[in-house]
């Protein structure tokens, strides 16, 4: 992958020189404001040895004590306004967003703009927020959500070895060696006023902008420029599979491979259309979903991306904040079975073989981007999200057409030819890696390494249609080399 | 207008009992469109039948005659909408948003399914093998495991006891019981136990002159749950859960309330007392989280159900040797709030905080629809939201005082408490 795209050169931005905030969306008569400000440091600039620095960073702005309040008072002070600013930390961008109410914006502001100009990073708080850290990691991460597990393992699999391999909130033993000292100076080499973006949405007048705007000057001075080195995956020459060995799980599955291709590209919205045929997210209608869930009710949903998507059981509409120099095509296959894991894998393949090799049929092409046309208004219903979908374009360097703007005016004007064309450049004749949760690992780890057909035996009676298809699935090519197979034990999980 | 809520809603009656509420506001060009079935797990009275109503939901997008599955599905992904539906105790909701231009469209389709649902044996029993899915992903979740394990020990009679997930052998058993699953949607999906909430840039007497149209032929028949009262709890519970996994310990505070009353002063001010005894800006957080770091994360809440329900008091806690440690500091939390009236500085901090939250609740219709499904299901109308806030102003001091000595004592509550494997 190279890293000639939309992001490595827009992450560091010209600074304004008009002194207002970057991004202004003006909504007259709406009753709140919302606020963004991103910075342009993330988990890929945590130092080797020390993950999680960034994480902890972000807290200590958003979670923890000013130079002006204790944290507690700050709690006390936003409490009466039902407003908070939160963090978040992503593996390119750090972003503090928060929102409140036209009139109390009096109160709100000097509360938010203090969080990320006058951290006082209190010895307590930072106590308080690591071990927070690793518990979220030691307990959550590993124990409470096979699926988040699966999906960061992935990421960590397939970009192993460069700066993205980490979980945003690092590793136990990265967080475990962050001093506050390495924080003050984390926050004294990237927070600085080169390095910011600031938004305001919503009903704000001109001066509260220029507030905002002036409070880049109060950040520290910039460094020397320095650009975050390339992530270049190693390449997928045959399918690898990382079992992550948890006693008692039922399997959760993600798989995919890094894709070189961005949002504002023509191919990113004719791709789109073909992963939205396949399974828009918690969407009913995608073919894996059909396939794995509606006619075998094997499990919750089967879906499929082609951009960075945490939380995906918890939200209905992409992320924002989360934009990536390196992006994924990847597959989600839901909590299922062990014994349905290795069919669920080989029916989603299956799946994606088929559309590389046959096309998109044109009625699925038109009756998709039909949809995705209207359906991209679900993706920033909100003033806050509009504002989150302007700041994430500063960083793909679509100052002029947004992303939405651009995803709708595409859904016009693809053709059934550029999506077909998309896929053989992009998914045709791909390997994959592949990441399970498993209580099953060792078995599983057999039955991939054999390769043998992997019947699955359903509950109901089943259409002979149904079934001559799961003979198909159950012998589908999966080949597996017995050494591209490794089993983690999950209490190693981003130990280190 | 001279309530809470920031926009007007118009309401409207059908014969057959079918309540619309509509409230026309700013929507960027989306309606949200919402039927809210006022059946939940609480409906679920009888033995090895729980899990149903959480199934209907499922079943529900498996289509009718008139609109089998694909088509209907082929027709919403046409318009775009984003469609979904949850289930919890005392509801069901169905909700669409979508662009203001096929609203017809949608009333159309979702009237025909709630009308005229039809799947078939098979197309039942698979959707049953999905539900066991669902619950498998939950079950890893050592939070829902531990309120699996509360509300169980918390509720001798009343479906309360069981999560809207349903109990793990019925779920398994559901394939089998096809027959009872047309019963139930006979029984509680009917016009006079639903509501149809609608928000966004529309006009209501055009609402109302489809709502005529689509679902004016819908036959009533609901037929009311002889849902067991819960006797009154007499002494503590306590239920220990060991989780198969690594999680800090939880502890789960489970006191029993009266049901949601706009008009039960006693029960408005439980709303308050949770906040003001174990919230962000409460002497036990600041002690438990912020200074002495013992415990992750402190919530607490009163939940609004129609019969008497629990009020919940949650803490994740950093040191398994913290636990009772951690209760006793609850405990003394619960016993200094029957003694002592909270002051009047935080009281009016809270009121602040309730009424700007509420006030930035309705973002999008969506998020309007969000806010009032659950009251407008459990009172059945929207003024009894209306009536809550109005309560909520008129809290006093004493009113607090007196919710702490009728529900936080050690006799009403069931102590909750799992532990993960070390």
């Amino acid at each position: 992958m190279t890293d000639a795209r939309p992001g490595s050169t827009a992450r560091r931005h010209a600074p304004n020189v008009d002194g207002g905030p970057d991004v202004l969306l003006p909504v007259p008569g709406e009753p709140t404001v919302s606020f963004s400000v991103s910075f342009g440091v993330g988990s890929q600039d945590d130092p080797p040895g020390k993950e999680g620095l960034a994480w902890l960073t972000g807290l200590m702005l958003a979670e923890a004590a000013t130079e002006r309040h204790s944290y507690d008072e700050i709690l006390a002070a936003l409490y009466p306004l039902a407003s908070a600013y939160a963090v978040r930390v992503d593996k390119e961008r750090t972003t503090l967003t928060g929102r409140t109410h036209r009139d109390t914006l009096d109160r709100y502001v000097p509360l938010f703009t203090d969080a990320y100009l006058r951290p006082a990073f209190d010895a307590r708080d930072f106590e308080r927020l690591k071990s927070d850290a690793v518990n979220d990691i030691e307990n959550t991460l590993r124990y409470a959500s096979d699926e988040e597990l699966a999906k960061a393992s992935l990421d960590a699999f397939v970009f192993r070895g460069t700066r993205y391999a980490h979980p945003p909130q690092g590793t136990v033993r990265g967080l475990r060696a962050v001093t506050l000292d390495d924080v003050r100076e984390f926050y004294r080499r990237h927070f600085t006023r080169g390095n910011v973006t600031l938004g305001i949405a919503g009903g704000f007048d001109e001066a509260l902008a220029e507030r905002i705007g002036r409070t880049r000057d109060e950040l520290p001075p910039d460094e020397a420029p320095r650009e975050p080195p390339p992530i270049v995956p190693a390449p997928i020459e045959r399918n690898e599979v990382l079992l992550i060995d948890k006693p008692g799980a039922d399997a959760s599955i993600s798989f995919g491979f890094p894709i070189d291709v961005a949002r504002g590209e023509r191919d990113f919205y004719a791709l789109a259309i073909a992963c939205s045929w396949l399974g828009e997210h918690r969407q009913q209608v995608g073919r894996l979903f059909q396939v794995i869930r509606e006619i075998r009710g094997l499990s919750y949903g089967n879906y499929a991306y082609i951009e960075a998507f945490p939380e995906g059981g918890e939200r209905r509409m992409p992320p924002v904040n989360v934009p990536r120099r390196a992006r994924l095509f990847e597959v989600w296959i839901r909590t299922l079975p062990n014994e349905q894991a290795h069919f669920a894998i080989r029916a989603a393949l299956r799946e994606i073989e088929r559309l590389v090799a046959n096309g998109m049929r044109r009625e699925d092409f038109e009756l998709t981007r039909r949809f995705l046309a209207k359906y991209a208004l679900h993706f920033a219903e909100t003033t806050a999200r509009r504002l989150g979908y302007a700041m994430d374009d500063r960083f793909y360097g679509l100052e002029g057409e947004g992303h939405l703007a651009r995803f709708r005016r595409m859904m016009r004007e693809l053709t059934l030819d550029d999506v077909d064309g998309a896929l053989a450049r992009h998914l045709a004749g791909r390997r994959f890696k592949f990441a399970i949760v498993s209580g099953g690992a060792e078995r599983l780890r057999a039955a991939l390494a054999a390769g043998a057909p992997s019947p699955i035996e359903y509950a109901t009676a089943k259409p002979q249609h149904v079934l001559d298809e799961a003979q198909e699935i159950a012998r589908h090519p999966l080949p597996v080399d017995p050494d591209a197979i490794e089993v983690q034990p999950v209490e190693q999980a981003f130990e280190r | 207008m001279t309530g809470i809520i920031p926009y007007p809603a118009h309401v409207e009656i059908l014969g057959n009992g079918l309540k619309t509420v509509v409230m026309p506001m700013p929507g960027n060009g989306l309606v949200a469109f919402w039927t809210i079935v006022r059946t939940g797990s609480r409906d679920e009275y009888e033995e090895g039948r729980t899990g149903f109503a959480h199934f209907f939901e499922h079943m529900m997008f498996r289509g009718t005659e008139h609109y089998p599955t694909e088509r209907y599905q082929r027709i919403l992904t046409e318009i775009g909408a984003d469609a979904n539906a949850y289930t919890t105790d005392d509801l069901t909701a169905y909700h669409l948003s979508l662009a203001a231009e096929d609203l017809e469209t949608v009333m159309e389709l979702e009237s025909d399914r709630f009308r005229n649902l039809a799947y078939s044996r098979r197309d039942f029993e698979t959707e049953a093998g999905a539900v066991y899915g669902e619950y498998r992903k939950s079950r890893t979740d050592p939070v829902f495991t531990l309120y699996e394990a509360v509300v169980e020990t918390a509720f001798d009679v009343h479906p309360y006891g069981h999560t809207t997930m349903g109990y793990e052998a019925d779920i398994a058993a559901m394939p089998g019981l096809y027959d009872y699953s047309r019963e139930f949607f006979a029984r509680y999906y009917r016009p006079d136990n639903t509501i149809l909430f609608v928000a966004g840039e529309v006009d209501p007497e055009r609402v109302f002159g489809e709502v005529e149209r689509w679902y004016g032929g819908w036959a009533p028949g609901y037929v009311a749950p002889p849902i067991p009262p819960e006797p009154e709890q007499r002494g503590e519970r306590r239920v220990d859960v060991d989780y198969d996994g690594r999680t800090l310990p939880l502890v789960w505070l489970a006191y029993k309330v009266d049901a949601f009353d706009p008009g039960n002063p006693r029960r408005v001010a439980a709303d308050l007392l949770a906040e003001l005894a174990f919230g962000e800006t409460s002497d036990a957080y600041r002690r438990l989280v912020l200074d002495e770091q013992v415990v992750e994360s402190l919530s607490a809440g009163a939940r609004w159900n129609r019969d008497p329900g629990l009020l919940d008091v949650y803490a994740s806690v950093k040191a398994p040797a913290k636990v009772d440690y951690v209760i006793g500091v609850l405990d003394d939390t619960a016993a200094r709030c029957r003694a002592v009236r909270p002051g009047p500085d935080a009281l009016a901090a809270l009121k602040s905080r309730i009424r700007y939250d509420f006030l930035m609740g309705f973002e999008t219709p969506d998020r309007a629809a969000q806010r009032v499904a659950r009251p407008l299901a459990v009172c059945g109308e929207l003024s009894g939201l209306e009536a809550l806030y109005a309560a909520y102003a008129d809290v006093a001091p004493d009113d607090v005082q007196a919710a702490a000595e009728a529900y936080l004592r050690p006799e009403r509550r069931t102590v909750g408490v799992l532990r993960g494997r070390r």
